[in-house]
């Protein structure tokens, strides 16, 4: 993968629509609030776009996971905490993840509804924490007339007799502020503010209602109107993150060593042909190509080889495997030569001994397309229509499923015809026990797993042993 | 589109069946106040179009009738929705989406329908009447006056004068007087509206229509915000257990305020709806009391029983409050008993108010207010079960304003008749129309349209400064 290398620009033009001072509060690294009306302008990798993406798609889905289960108040603050501080570490990738996420969930009403929802009970979150609530207003220009200390003392009885009004003892050093009664009109509604000739008089602790209630405006008034436009931007990055964006509400971010949730029987060099049959297309397609060919190219490597990682297949078995394949062209020498070093890279035993993680299916979508002599990259997305509805009945996929199939991939969702394909050739997977559906179709180790514990079910053993015979030679079919 | 009919309930809803088929086969009982012929009479010379026009127009301009310039407001008028109920062979048909662009097409299209009933809708981002012309949800109401809706029927529960449905005399009246003081102050003095115009609904109610440019552009929530605002949940015989939240907020320590006096002379004394004058009625009302506070009306009950004590209905309530206070060790150095708890305390001390907010606190029919595209009725309108003239009312002199004394069609025609004086400019002038009109000329058009201009004047010399125009 060399997109590391190309660079991004993190806004999409047309999701400008305001432009005012920064307004973030920062503490401790951390960001403490950002209303978020300052379009960052930092240049971005299209890894770090899609990291950084996947970051706060993970806050999010937290967030909501969170209140679905009703976590009290307190439960609540602490687990978001954490999630922040692990996935939005810095005001950077917290304000080019928003960005991102908010083209990216623009599209529909429901994408914009959820986004929305999820941002401003993180919003809220994060006001209710902040140390310096007047300063941060400041720097948003949310205009608030302080009540003088006679206006205050002459009001004094009115004050206190809202619902919710600080206590005799408190409200001597209780700062109030008056705002037009329309910018509080969930105050207004519950009479929780004294009201004179039009402006609502509130305390600096509630002021965090119209707070929020400003920003949950401004932000789906952003939304809609990215909506209408976003389709009809033209900027040249556009092709490139478009898809991506479009991808981004149906990413996979459970875990990605599925391996770890498999209880089935190790990947091995041994069982991993028997295994083919449960690959997803891309894979299957790279393990008939290495079978084939007895090589892979570099990226047909890197795709491969970490998918089989990911599918618990340890370095030492990873050697074996495709030692005994490439052998087959070269001797042992010349493969421990050339290809030993890049496997013990990949499962982090040289080098930098980083931990890669498999490619996700929009790594995959968005990586380059295979060339002459590739196997690598998405079926769904790389290869033309016609190729792939032969490939398609090669493997004795139905007509009926094969069309499905087809009409997904041509409206341009792989992702989409990647689980079609998986729900034609598993039927009845949904209500199989021990087999998971998510991720399917947003990560091939997903695809993997979920296809494993069907055919465990259906079969009651492992890794379909014995059924090798016709999969294998149905999957042996040449792309181009 | 005849689905989205949304009527308000003055008229039709609220009539029994055998009501709407009475005015079907026959005109109206009272003959001699309305018909048809009356009603046509009334369009083409009495009816106050140019009024209408002024206000709808929310343009300065028609204060001097110097119309000529294409001025904004003249397009606020044509995007205005008209609705009309006419009569054709019988049938009520109800005609929604017509707009005019001219105060002449306004009164040619009326004086031809000869319409029962005109309600006002929204202004709208586009003429109404193009509305077919338009693409389904095109049309979007962009501005409409803040309105209120009072009806007697939603009183029926505490009227007590024997008036009930459409019925009104003096005594149920009161509690139209009531409800307009309470929102006129609050609107003005909390919200700030300066521009309110007070309409009499022909029959049982009143309407508001706040004017102010702030008002009228507001949304949806904001009026939602407004209205419940306003709204008071009142223990009731369903829901016995509604209680005013503590502390009193000051919009309804004020209202209190304005209502007490009014429930002191109208609700409790025998020539009004009678809550202390009886026995019986008093024996009721202290049955209300909180458990608690069983005590007090136990030995009240015995001593206003007794004759020795002719106490009036007023000093009775007085007697009545002053030994709750007592009683929960709020007056003088009383001490509560220690078998009552804070709560039962607190239920006491609310009592007192919120007895008298449920025979008098305003009874709104909220849902006219909450949203932007509610039609109204027109001021200026006739009802046609009275014969009687929607007009507007003086607030100054609101406790004056006595229902059955606003003139019928029938009355004014002989007020036209009779007329006898020098030639005016409008026939209204004539008849007893006379003061009503002037009033919302005088007290409510002009300072509105006065800071119309102002705003306007505002408005330009900010665009000037903009452009270096000065
Ligand atoms: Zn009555």
């Amino acid at each position: 993968m060399n997109v590391a290398n190309r660079s991004s620009r993190a806004a999409v033009s047309p999701l400008a629509s305001s432009s005012s001072a920064a307004t973030t509060a920062v503490k401790g690294g951390l960001v403490e609030v950002d209303m978020y009306t300052d379009i960052p302008s930092f240049e971005l990798s299209l890894d770090e776009f899609e990291e950084f993406a996947l970051a706060r798609l993970k806050v999010l889905r937290k967030i909501e996971e969170l209140k679905t289960r009703n976590t009290p108040h307190e439960a609540f603050r602490t687990a978001l905490a954490s999630t922040l501080k692990q996935h939005l570490p810095n005001p950077k990738i917290d304000a080019a993840s928003h960005y991102i996420l908010r083209a990216a969930y623009c599209r529909t009403e429901d994408l914009r509804r959820w986004f929305l929802a999820q941002e401003c009970k993180l919003f809220s979150f994060r006001l209710e924490n902040c140390s310096n609530i007047r300063e941060f207003m400041k720097a948003n220009s949310i205009d608030l007339e302080r009540v003088d200390k006679t206006e205050k003392e002459r009001l004094r009885s009115k004050l206190t007799s809202v619902i919710g009004a600080p206590s005799p003892l408190e409200f001597p050093s209780t700062e109030y502020y008056k705002v037009p009664f329309m910018e509080a009109l969930r105050l207004v509604s519950n009479r929780e503010c004294y009201l004179e000739k039009g402006m609502a008089y509130i305390p600096l602790a509630k002021i965090i209602s119209i707070v929020e209630a400003k920003y949950r405006v401004g932000l789906s008034k952003s939304l809609v109107f990215a909506g209408h436009n976003i389709d009809n931007a033209t900027d040249e990055e556009h092709s490139r993150i478009g898809p991506l964006l479009k991808s981004m509400n149906s990413q996979y971010t459970g875990p990605t060593q599925l391996s770890s949730l498999d209880n089935g029987e190790a990947l091995t060099a041994a069982n991993v042909d028997a295994n083919a049959r449960s690959m997803p297309l891309c894979m299957s397609q790279l393990h008939s190509g290495l079978k084939r060919d007895h090589k892979l190219k570099h990226q047909g490597r890197l795709q491969y080889g970490l998918f089989l990682k990911g599918a618990g297949m340890t370095m030492e078995e990873h050697t074996a495997f495709f030692q005994r394949e490439f052998t087959k062209i070269m001797t042992g020498e010349q493969f421990n030569k050339q290809y030993g070093y890049s496997i013990r890279h990949m499962h982090g035993k040289e080098g930098k001994r980083a931990s890669y993680t498999p490619y996700n299916c929009m790594k995959i979508v968005l990586g380059s397309p295979p060339s002459g002599g590739e196997h690598h990259g998405c079926p769904y997305k790389h290869y033309d229509d016609e190729n792939l509805t032969a490939l398609l009945g090669k493997l004795k996929i139905g007509s009926e499923g094969r069309d499905a199939i087809m009409k997904l991939k041509r409206e341009g969702n792989p992702n989409l015809a990647c689980a079609k394909h998986f729900e034609v050739v598993h039927g009845g997977a949904g209500s199989v026990e021990g087999v998971s559906l998510e991720g399917v179709g947003n990560h091939p180790n997903a695809w993997f797993a979920a296809s494993r514990k069907y055919y465990e079910a259906k079969e009651g053993g492992g890794g379909g042993k014995g059924s090798l015979g016709s999969g294998s030679k149905e999957i042996e079919v040449m792309a181009e | 589109m005849g689905a989205q009919v949304e009527e308000e309930h003055e008229f039709g809803v609220n009539d029994t069946a055998a009501d709407a088929v009475a005015s079907k086969t026959k005109p109206i009982n009272s003959v001699t106040d309305f018909s048809p012929e009356l009603l046509s009479i009334y369009y083409s010379r009495l009816f106050p179009f140019e009024l209408l026009h002024s206000w709808l127009s929310y343009d300065p301009s028609t204060l001097t009738g110097n119309t000529t310039k294409q001025l904004a407001g003249a397009s606020i008028l044509s995007r205005r929705e008209f609705s009309t109920t006419v009569q054709i062979h019988g049938d009520e048909i109800y005609k929604r989406y017509q707009s005019f662009s001219t105060q002449a097409d306004i009164a040619t299209a009326i004086r031809k329908q000869n319409p029962l009933k005109i309600d006002i809708g929204a202004v709208f981002n586009y003429a109404p009447k193009d509305h077919k012309s338009l693409p389904g949800g095109k049309l979007q109401p962009v501005q409409r006056e803040l309105v209120f809706d009072v009806d007697l029927t939603d009183y029926d529960p505490i009227r007590n004068c024997g008036c009930s449905g459409a019925a009104i005399c003096g005594k149920c009246w009161k509690f139209m007087v009531m409800a307009m003081e309470v929102m006129d102050a609050g609107l003005r003095e909390d919200f700030g509206f300066k521009h309110l115009a007070w309409i009499y609904s022909g029959r049982r109610g009143v309407h508001c229509w706040v004017c102010d440019e702030g008002a009228r552009e507001m949304g949806n929530d904001a009026r939602s915000s407004v209205a419940s605002y306003f709204e008071v949940s009142l223990a009731s015989e369903k829901n016995k257990n509604a209680h005013l939240p503590h502390p009193l907020h000051p919009m309804l320590r004020r209202a209190h305020k304005i209502l007490e006096p009014h429930f002191i002379s109208s609700i409790i004394p025998e020539d009004g709806h009678g809550l202390l004058a009886t026995q019986a009625s008093w024996t009721k009302l202290l049955l209300t009391l909180p458990e608690a506070a069983n005590p007090v009306s136990i030995e009240l009950e015995k001593k206003w029983r007794s004759n020795k004590h002719h106490s009036s209905p007023a000093e009775k309530w007085e007697e009545l409050k002053a030994a709750l206070q007592s009683f929960i060790g709020k007056s003088g150095n009383s001490k509560a008993p220690k078998n009552v708890s804070n709560s039962d305390k607190l239920k006491i001390e609310h009592w007192p108010i919120e007895t008298v907010f449920k025979y008098t606190y305003p009874r709104l029919d909220i849902n006219v207010s909450k949203g932007m595209n509610h039609l109204l009725k027109s001021p200026f309108c006739v009802h046609p079960k009275t014969g009687r003239v929607c007009v507007p009312i003086n607030m100054e002199l609101v406790q004056e304003f006595d229902p059955l004394t606003v003139p019928t069609l029938r009355q004014l025609m002989n007020e036209l008749d009779e007329y006898a004086g020098d030639s005016v400019g409008h026939e209204w002038q004539k008849t007893s129309l006379k003061g009503a009109f002037e009033h919302f000329q005088k007290k409510f058009l002009n300072p509105m349209l006065n800071d119309v201009r102002k705003s306007q004047r505002a408005e330009r010399e900010k665009r000037a400064a903009v452009v270096g125009d000065f």
